[in-house]
């Protein structure tokens, strides 16, 4: 089948909550008559993913990335819009659906909490009817590249939160899907982990050819995975399209990290300056201006150190948000 | 691999909440070996100056005491223990998960409740032997009466299964309801006759009684079975059974049909 893996029209998602009013009456009123308040998820979101591509969904707390995730997934039913997995509505036929997409969401488990994580393994080969030399060839795979024999005889409950989640991320491939989605998958590792998890799914993309849907907060994770990033706010897609060109885009400033043998800025240096622990980082988007304090700063001796560098991957993000917010503000 | 096939394979998985965990299985026939010895010796010592009390002799009556406290275990392994409940899932979120793979969170639930209860009915059968064996119950009151024992124990498990899912989808709406759960798990043991039968309670709480599912799941097999109930009459509550596994079946499917439209996956 032709066509992009992953298509998102214009999806919306209100979610409806009754209000709590406070205090024993309160309750009571609620109960009788409850009040009903919508919160806009996701206001209107649209994109397409390639087949074999992998898209990083990035945005602040609460921009709505899990809730689009979900849409696609085929758990929520959108309130307006429409996805497309493969071709197809995914909510309308969830159990085809589930064969075509495989999801981690980093804070929650779907490995049976209170069984060795290798039950849950042979409950999910049982579940998607995996013929057990397929299953075998498969979980060896896994376990080549997330090393799980040593602690799978474990149940979830004694497990540290990585090997959980690369117990997790087996879970999620054990029946090789085409389509990942991944919310989150790296919160809260150490960077042994992480760095395992990234190759993973580097591996996943590149070697085995699937699209990967991604959201994370690690910033030097969407530097190494991906080439494509769509961010959302507040419900919207902001800025759909490569990483180089939204570091250009939005990162032409320069910051410049400086420390001076007298803690203080001397007079003759242009600006103030940010006081950040024992230096001071001077910041600007003029190329000039830059050259200008570099100039100045070269010629002291007071100077104990010096650094410069452009914005990292944090700023830009940041600057984009504050940027798209004042638009729509 | 058939859908059958496949059933059973999920539906196995049930033993293993206990059998991985030696002490849980300890702590379950302590427990049982307990209740049973505490609820012969109490209904033992009321017998002791009455011979016959609310149409029931010492045998009739102490029979079905200790075969009521079996009732807990008819459910199979303790689900909360392992956070593997409806009402977690839905509270963690991890519910997500249900809707991921190519089979129905209906029937899903329904296969692991058929294992839990197998489960539980095989230990049931076990207990039921060693009580038996060492005298503590009586035999069934005929052949007809085991028969129809069996036959109402079975459909009792099936109104009983509709029950507790009924519970289980509410919680897809109800998260916020802590009391309720517990209530009901009060209310049906009562009206099932699992606290004390339910020939000792006054005749306006046993017509509220017949009036409710619960005394399907307990009371009506072990009336049966120690002659309480007579053969005769079975077939009124064999239907009244029956009316209750299709009201419930239905009204259990409109809630997952509802819950299955409307999920909302707690937390982001
Ligand atoms: N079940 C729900 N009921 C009501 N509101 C919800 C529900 N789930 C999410 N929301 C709201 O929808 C918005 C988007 O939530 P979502 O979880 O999609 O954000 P997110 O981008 O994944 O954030 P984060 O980076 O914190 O994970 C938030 O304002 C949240 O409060
Ligand atoms: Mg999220």
């Amino acid at each position: 089948m032709d066509g992009p893996a992953i298509e998102a029209r214009r999806l919306r998602k209100v979610f409806t909550t009754s209000v709590r009013r406070p205090g024993f009456v309160g309750a009571l009123r609620s109960l009788v008559a409850p009040e009903r308040a919508d919160t806009v998820a996701v206001e209107e979101v649209s994109f397409s993913v390639a087949r074999g591509e992998l898209l990083a969904l990035l945005g602040p707390n609460g921009a709505g990335k899990s809730t689009t995730i979900k849409m696609l997934a085929g758990v929520l039913v959108p309130s307006d819009g429409e996805a497309r997995v493969a071709g197809q509505v995914p909510h309308l036929d969830r159990k085809v659906n589930a064969r075509r997409i495989g999801a981690v969401f980093g804070q929650r488990t779907q490995l049976w909490w209170d069984l060795p994580a290798v039950e849950s393994f042979t409950m999910l080969r049982d579940i998607f009817k995996i013929e057990q030399e397929a299953y075998r060839t498969r979980l060896e795979e896994l376990d080549g590249l997330l090393e799980l024999a040593s602690f799978w005889q474990r149940r979830p409950r004694q497990m540290s939160l990585g090997q959980r989640v690369r117990c997790d991320l087996a879970a999620a491939l054990l029946h090789d899907p085409p389509i990942i989605f991944l919310d989150e998958p790296t919160i809260g590792m150490d960077a042994v982990a992480k760095e395992q998890v990234r190759e993973f799914i580097r591996y996943q993309v590149e070697q085995r050819s699937r699209t990967v849907i991604l959201t994370t907060h690690d910033m030097a994770e969407v530097a190494r995975l991906a080439r494509r990033v769509l961010l959302v706010n507040e419900g919207r897609v902001v800025y759909d399209g490569g990483l180089a060109e939204l570091q250009k885009e939005y990162g032409s400033g320069w910051k410049v990290r400086v420390t001076f043998a007298t803690g203080e800025v001397p007079p003759g240096i242009p600006g103030p300056g940010e006081k950040v622990g024992d230096a001071h980082v001077f910041a600007g988007v003029d190329p000039t201006a830059k050259r200008e304090l570099m100039r100045s700063l070269l010629d002291r001796d007071d100077v104990t150190d010096l650094e410069t560098h452009g914005d990292d991957l944090e700023d830009i993000m940041a600057a984009v948000y504050r940027k798209r917010a004042a638009v729509t503000a | 691999m058939s859908e059958l096939a496949q059933g059973w394979r999920i539906a196995r998985r049930s033993v293993l909440y206990e059998t991985h965990h030696p002490g849980r299985l300890a702590g379950v026939v302590t427990q049982l070996s307990t209740q049973v010895f505490l609820t012969w010796c109490l209904w033992t010592a009321l017998y002791a100056t009455v011979s016959f009390n609310a149409g029931m002799d010492r045998g009739q009556a102490v029979t079905y005491a200790v075969l009521a406290t079996l009732y807990g275990r008819l459910r199979g392994p303790d689900r909360g223990l392992a956070r593997d409940t409806v009402r977690q899932h839905v509270r963690t979120g991890s519910i997500v998960y249900w809707y991921l793979r190519p089979v129905d969170p209906q029937r899903y639930h329904w296969v692991r409740a058929v294992g839990d209860q197998l489960y539980g009915l095989a230990w049931a059968a076990a207990a039921y032997t060693v009580c038996r064996l060492i005298g503590l119950v009586e035999g069934p009151a005929s052949k007809t009466a085991a028969g129809l024992f069996l036959l109402t124990l079975v459909l009792g498990q099936m109104v009983l299964y509709y029950l507790l899912a009924l519970v289980d989808v509410a919680c897809f709406w109800t998260l916020n309801n802590f009391g309720v759960g517990a209530m009901i798990n009060l209310t049906q043991n009562l009206f099932a006759g699992a606290i004390a039968p339910l020939w000792f309670f006054p005749g306006w709480f046993q017509t509220l009684s017949s009036w409710l599912p619960f005394q399907s799941s307990l009371h009506v097999p072990l009336s049966l079975y120690v002659g309480r109930i007579p053969p005769a009459d079975a077939g009124h509550y064999v239907l009244v059974q029956v009316i209750w596994i299709v009201l419930l079946a239905l009204v259990l499917r409109r809630f997952w049909r509802r819950a299955d439209r409307q999920v909302v996956v707690q937390g982001g």
